[in-house]
């Protein structure tokens, strides 16, 4: 980080490809949409190339990337159920992971997209970015009590997406 | 379900390596710009692409940004400003519509009112005009003489495209988007489009860009009307544009430019918000409106040309590419800027009343 803010160009693309594939698949699991995803973690690098000269060395700089992304396709996602009425047609379903039991796949996609978005977000911090649920409620600023309540609603819901997919 | 199992498949989410070349070459290009950034010095900052939210609000509030404005505020003042238009600063022909009509206006400042409409295009090589009214499309000569008229419901944004013997236009009716031959013949109904005006592509083939209702660039052929090309959809879709050469194609949007090479189906996305307007110059530059600010993108790298007081509307290259005109409705003024070493501005005052209301601008052609 230190390099990357005195300039080295070499610094700042590790940097990058550090953090890039995480800051986007946390984008396109909570969207579900490629290009919106692409646009929130390209968007959240730029705020981070912004605000790089004023970043505090000290802290972590994934924790701050990760409250961009999320916090951004939240946005998105609210605004777009938002349009949904207009059209309807277009609203993207949740992609599916690839290179796994396709089952399993499309279970999860159709559990995700049956969340909340602020639910799917917190199952995206806690099982792929790792977070605790105190972290998460500090990057989302929410109650612990209120993460630990939507990660078990959603456990239970993509729960049963793959059982229903399964079956 | 364990704990392990959501990691393992959230794990499995693809990353599109595309994307990340994408996103790399402009967050890049970012950081490249991240330290020269001599605002105190120049007042025309040179940007590059992916600063470029940050960099038109240092435009607009840094000291010299806000020598820019002064120093429009007092070339474009009342003072400054000619009372009407008494000639245009290059040659050629202005088209214009809005309440007061559609109107040619000549190099000479002569004026010639075509009728009560309130949307204007020229034909591909200006040879005629396109005019609409809520029901009526027209093909004009420029001195008036109508040569065929075409009637339907809520009509908006008719276009003409084509070669000087073969040629179609198109328009929206109730929101759908209709193809139609030069001489008003053969009439079609296609698709619904988003309220974006259509654009022919340059040159002889019949080939259309139109925005769906969903927000999806689609390039269709004007004669079978098959799709060529769709691109992902974009939320607020705003302005489209072909460059002089027919090889890309511009989406302005809510939150970025897109710019489509529709012959390898790649698009480039730049974060540029708020854009309503999109222009290109004879030689290919792309000249984007957005709000007070005139920017200008060449090769990749993006400058501010102008910045006004006020909100600006529409823009119009001269065919010699010398000269910029935009509108500055706040001031009830055109806005005529230069390009090149000159870089004066000119401006001219009164438009509704030489109008009868503030027209919007519809294009530049050459011609006397």
């Amino acid at each position: 980080m230190r390099d990357a803010q005195h300039g080295s160009s070499v610094a700042f693309e590790q940097l990058f490809r550090r953090h890039w594939p995480r800051a986007y698949r946390a984008a396109l699991l909570v969207v579900g949409d490629a290009a919106a995803a692409e646009d929130i973690a390209q968007e959240s690098f730029l705020a981070a190339v912004r605000a790089l000269d004023r970043f505090d060395r000290r802290r972590p700089f994934g924790p701050w990337l990760h409250r961009i992304v999320v916090n951004r396709a939240i946005d998105w996602s609210r605004a777009r159920s938002l349009r949904r009425e207009l059209a309807a047609d277009h609203a993207p379903e949740p992609r599916a992971p690839e290179h796994d039991a396709p089952e399993l796949a499309h279970g999860l996609a159709a559990g995700l997209a049956e969340l909340a978005p602020e639910h799917r977000a917190v199952i995206v911090l806690r099982y792929l970015l790792d977070y605790t649920p105190g972290e998460i409620a500090a990057l989302l600023d929410v109650p612990r009590g209120t993460v630990n309540s939507r990660l078990r609603r959603g456990l239970d819901r993509l729960e049963t997406s793959l059982r229903e997919e399964l079956s | 379900m364990t704990e392990r199992t959501v990691r393992r498949l959230l794990d499995a989410t693809p990353a599109d390596p595309d994307a990340e070349a994408r996103a790399w070459a402009i967050v890049q290009a970012a950081y490249a710009a991240r330290e020269p950034v001599p605002r105190r010095t120049h007042m025309r900052a040179v940007l590059v692409l992916a600063a470029v939210a940050g960099a038109i609000a240092a435009a607009a509030f840094s000291p010299p940004g806000r020598a820019v404005v002064h120093a429009v505020r007092e070339s474009i003042g009342i003072a400054g400003a000619q009372p009407a238009l008494f000639r245009l600063p290059s040659p050629g022909r202005v088209l214009v519509s809005g309440p007061g009509g559609a109107w040619v206006v000549a190099a000479d400042g002569s004026k010639r009112r075509l009728g009560d409409y309130r949307d204007a295009a020229w034909s591909p090589h200006a040879l005629y005009v396109l005019a609409s009214s809520a029901t009526t499309v027209a093909a004009l000569e420029p001195n008036g003489t109508v040569h065929w008229t075409l009637e339907r419901p809520d009509i908006r944004f008719a276009r003409w495209g084509g070669s000087r013997t073969d040629s179609r236009v198109s328009y929206l009716s109730r929101g759908r988007l209709h193809i139609v031959g030069g001489d008003g013949v053969g009439d079609v109904a296609l698709g619904k489009a988003a309220p974006v005006a259509p654009v022919w592509q340059p040159g002889a083939r019949h080939v259309l860009a139109y925005v769906t209702v969903g927000g999806r660039v689609t390039v269709i052929d004007g004669d079978d009307h098959r799709v060529r090309f769709s691109a992902v959809p974009r939320s607020e879709p705003r302005a489209l544009a072909w460059s002089p050469d027919g090889r890309m194609l511009v989406l302005a949007a809510r939150t970025r430019i897109v710019v489509y090479n529709v012959e390898t189906s790649h698009s480039q996305a730049f974060p540029v918000a708020g854009v309503s307007a999109v222009a290109f110059a004879p030689d290919g530059t792309l000249t984007l409106l957005r709000r007070r600010t005139v920017l200008e993108l060449r090769n990749g790298v993006l400058g501010t040309l102008f910045t006004a007081p006020d909100s600006l509307a529409g823009l119009a290259w001269s065919p010699d590419g010398r000269w910029l005109l935009t509108a500055l409705p706040a001031a009830d003024q055109w806005i005529f800027l230069q390009r090149g070493s000159g870089r004066r501005v000119l401006a001219v005052s009164h438009l509704r009343a030489q109008f009868g209301g503030l027209p919007v601008l519809d294009g530049w052609v050459p011609g006397a």
